[in-house]
């Protein structure tokens, strides 16, 4: 995962009002986060993890557990995330629930491009975590081959309980991160900061070729590609 | 007989080929002149097995005389490596008589194309179209023969026993949309 | 025996659109318009090409196959017993209804006969799952159509089938409870009590909905003389179930065609008559009240009829935990089950009533434990098929109402 320098993040210019904080003495100290910076994330975290907007990609069955979770018995709206919009561009929470195939990938990966920073999913079941039980010529084996997932719901389909986890377990991870920090050239950058939907990210980063490339049931099934490894190219 | 040249399927279909059944079915008089084989299986539907020359005929004869208004459903059978390989079979239902009826046709691996049946039935066309997706079978005369299910640009029919179930490059026409997403960036740069 | 549907009697607004104005500007240019595959009124991942002209639908092609999961092949390639799982994930808001259509295929064509009390349980099984699957079309088609109250409302009721299912089963969802042979385990009193519970209090949580949506103007406004569908067309379309008995019909495999012990109880088929979205919901709403009738009888029968849930053939049924254990034998029957479970040659059809309507097996085998073929009659394909018809010359707006009213599951068309 890339990391962007500090100072030149994303090319846009900051206010001249943040600015003069920025260079001011309470801005940064020589870790890059100083007490403003800290004291603004803080509040910033604290809005966008009690108001997540989940869009819900219901595939298959996990969206109906997700339609009971969001409905009277498990209640979502006690932990600020149940206005659901069905249209991404309002999103910040992809919830993708059910099994993806690939006919389905392109609008998937659409609908994760044209949700706005920051964003965050998380892979409801296990389809959509690695495939589950369609280890087939349809299927995705897990999304995160086509974009990152936060968290990963275990479980065919999960209960809303164990989503509901999920979502607390993204409060957490919300916490963590330094949005204004980062506005100032601290901090990692791990998102789509530039807006063109390049990720500083590598699908299957942590498996080196992808797991795709090595299927165990299927060692030829790149023999036909003119590159034997694409992605190469593709990902800068 | 070896079951290469009567792979007939059914498992009470040895012995009971050819022979006229005590009891002539409701629909045989509407079948009168045309060429079939009655089989009897063992779970108790009727199974006609028909060249494909006479379907057409026998089809229309079924859904206009004998009262078959619903076609169920139109699959194939893929027998790999018989030959002939697919028997594709049409299940017909009279809601009137309250009967089922199944006929089955014989199709060469070399020569996978059959009448279509979409006009008799309506309801027929997305099977067919289906059964072309998933087997190559083509239907002659079908009025919209797509893919259903796999993408236009996919390259395999992954119902033929020879597909593997995990599928040949089956993320190949993401990556190449992909591809193109990416590509339209860097333009945009 | 079947039954007429009362329709309401309302002063209304006409059920065909508005007639064509020559002079509106947006008439004559036609528009292409993508609905999906990521749509909340599409109810799942189906996609509709539409082609208006100013308001009014010119034409529908919908594509279909965006859950395409390759179930066929899996069964080929997994065999028959590990293909239970995946036939509850066919149309999952009734796992167990799609369980008993595969096991019926199997049993006849292995030729196995199961016991009474199976029969029954499976009885009871379906028309709770009946009851569930028609209550998530209410839901849906609530929200749908503005009505967000309803979702509320049936997703209540189905909560308390969840907690029954759940109970009996282990799991809410996607149950894999029934066997060759049977159901896997008895309905015990415990289960039992919660479903007379239930059921004693369904009705009146039905009549709740009932006076909300049927004399309800908008719902009726919405849903009356849209997508109407003659009977003959119908047929020809292969409809089955709910839409087709809305058209007048009066067609119910559990009738025609009993199975698991239909035949001796007693209940009755709502039939509709003019066959358009409102007696589609009529149908619906009668069915789940005759669905609680047969459950009743069903939870009855199961006090006086006494004996095993499954039967002792080693050759479908898997051994008992315990004696896997303990037994060298049984240990390599549970193995030959799992992996070389065979049928004799042959082919089989089977189907049944499930909510969306005749819900078939058909499978062949050659004898040896790879299946040969496993097709999958999905009633709500053909339900898809027939949206076009339905939707030419009406209005965007009903394309809403329709998509709802036909009620399908993606799971189980695209398989």
């Amino acid at each position: 995962m890339g990391s962007i320098e500090r100072g030149t993040n994303d090319g846009r210019a900051l206010p001249a009002s943040l600015r003069a904080v920025s260079e001011g003495p309470l801005a940064t100290d020589a870790s890059g986060s100083g007490f403003f910076a800290t004291k603004a994330d803080w509040l910033v975290n604290w809005g966008r993890k009690n108001s997540l907007w989940p869009m819900p990609l219901g595939l298959s069955c996990c969206g109906i557990e997700l339609m009971a979770m969001i409905g009277p018995k498990f209640d979502l709206a006690r932990f600020g995330a149940e206005a659901a919009r069905f249209t991404p561009r309002q999103c910040d929470l992809l919830v993708v629930a059910g099994t993806l195939t690939w006919k389905m990938a392109t609008a998937a990966r659409t609908i994760y491009d044209q949700m706005p920073d920051p964003k965050w999913v998380i892979a409801m079941g296990v389809c959509s975590s690695s495939g589950g039980m369609y280890d087939s010529y349809a299927v995705v084996q897990g999304i995160d081959s086509i974009m990152p997932v936060d968290v990963y719901v275990p479980g065919c389909p999960p209960r809303p309980d164990a989503v509901i986890d999920a979502i607390l377990k993204l409060q957490k991870k919300i916490e963590r991160e330094t949005p204004v920090a980062r506005l100032f050239g601290g901090g990692p950058a791990m998102r789509d900061e530039r807006g063109t939907g390049q990720l500083h990210y590598q699908p299957n980063h942590g498996l080196g070729k992808g797991r795709l490339d090595k299927h165990p049931h299927d060692p030829k099934s790149r023999m036909n590609l003119g590159d034997p490894n694409p992605r190469k190219t593709e990902i800068q | 007989m070896t079951q290469t040249d009567n792979p007939s399927g059914g498992a009470a279909s040895e012995g009971a080929a050819a022979v006229t059944p005590l009891l002539a079915p409701r629909w045989a008089a509407a079948l009168s002149g045309l060429a079939y084989k009655h089989l009897r299986t063992a779970e108790g539907t009727d199974t006609l097995e028909v060249e494909r020359g006479d379907l057409r005929a026998v089809l229309a004869a079924l859904k206009n005389g004998a009262g078959f208004a619903m076609c169920t459903f139109v699959t194939a059978v893929d027998h790999y490596p018989r030959t002939p390989r697919f028997a594709v079979s049409h299940q017909l239902l009279s809601l009137e008589h309250n009967d089922r009826l199944r006929v089955r046709c014989w199709l060469r691996a070399d020569d996978a194309h059959l009448p279509t049946c979409s006009d008799l039935w309506p309801g027929a066309n997305w099977s067919e179209r289906e059964c072309f997706d998933m087997f190559g079978i083509v239907f002659d005369g079908h009025p919209d023969l797509r893919r259903l299910m796999m993408p236009p640009g996919y390259d395999h029919h992954p119902l033929r026993k020879e597909f593997p179930h995990v599928g040949i490059e089956p993320d190949r026409l993401y990556r190449q949309w992909d591809r193109k997403r990416r590509e339209s960036w860097s333009e945009k740069q | 025996m079947s039954t007429g549907l009362t329709r309401q009697v309302f002063e209304y607004s006409p059920g065909s659109p508005p007639e064509l104005d020559a002079d509106d500007p947006l008439h004559g240019e036609l528009l292409a318009l993508n609905m999906g595959p990521q749509h909340p009124a599409t109810h799942g991942v189906l996609r509709l090409a539409v082609t208006l002209d100013g308001e009014r639908i010119v034409d529908v092609d919908p594509d279909v196959g965006y859950l395409h999961r390759g179930k066929e092949k899996s069964c080929e390639s997994l065999g028959w017993h590990k293909f239970f799982p995946h036939t509850d994930r066919l149309d999952y808001v009734q796992p167990l209804m799609n369980n008993i259509g595969y096991a019926l295929a199997l049993e006849k064509l292995g030729g196995i006969e199961i016991p009474e009390r199976a029969k029954v349980v499976r009885v009871l099984l379906m028309e709770l799952s009946r009851i569930m699957a028609h209550l998530i079309y209410i839901g849906t088609l609530g929200i749908d159509l503005g009505a967000v109250t309803i979702f509320f409302y049936s997703f209540r009721q189905r909560e308390e089938l969840y907690s029954i299912i759940d109970a009996y089963t282990g799991h809410r969802m996607n149950n894999t409870y029934v066997r060759i042979g049977g159901v896997y385990a008895d309905v015990d009193e415990k289960v039992a009590a919660m479903i007379d519970k239930f059921l004693a209090g369904f009705p009146a949580a039905l009549d709740e909905i009932d006076a909300m949506l049927t004399r309800n103007r908008i719902w009726y406004d919405r849903n009356r003389g849209i997508g109407v569908i003659s009977k003959d067309d119908a047929v020809a379309m292969s409809l089955t179930g709910p839409s087709l008995r809305a058209s007048g019909v009066d067609w119910d495999l559990r009738r025609k065609q009993p199975y698991s012990g239909y035949e001796s109880y007693d209940f009755e088929v709502p039939v509709g008559s003019v066959g358009d979205c409102y007696d589609r919901y009529l149908v619906r709403m009668q069915e789940m009240r005759e669905a609680a009738k047969i459950a009743r009888q069903a939870l009855e029968r199961l006090k006086t009829t006494k004996g095993d849930v499954l039967i002792e053939d080693r050759r479908f049924v898997l051994p008992p935990k315990g004696l896997v254990h303990s037994s060298m034998e049984e240990l390599i029957f549970q193995f030959k089950v799992v992996t070389d479970m065979r049928f004799p040659r042959g082919e089989a059809y089977h189907g049944i009533e499930s909510s969306k309507g005749e819900l078939g097996f058909f499978v062949a085998s050659d004898g040896s434990a790879k299946p040969l073929r496993c097709h999958i009659r999905a009633p709500g394909l053909m339900n898809i098929q027939a949206l076009p018809m339905l939707a030419k010359g009406r209005l965007f707006s009903d394309m809403v109402s329709l998509i709802g009213s036909m009620d399908f599951v993606m799971g189980e068309v695209d398989r």
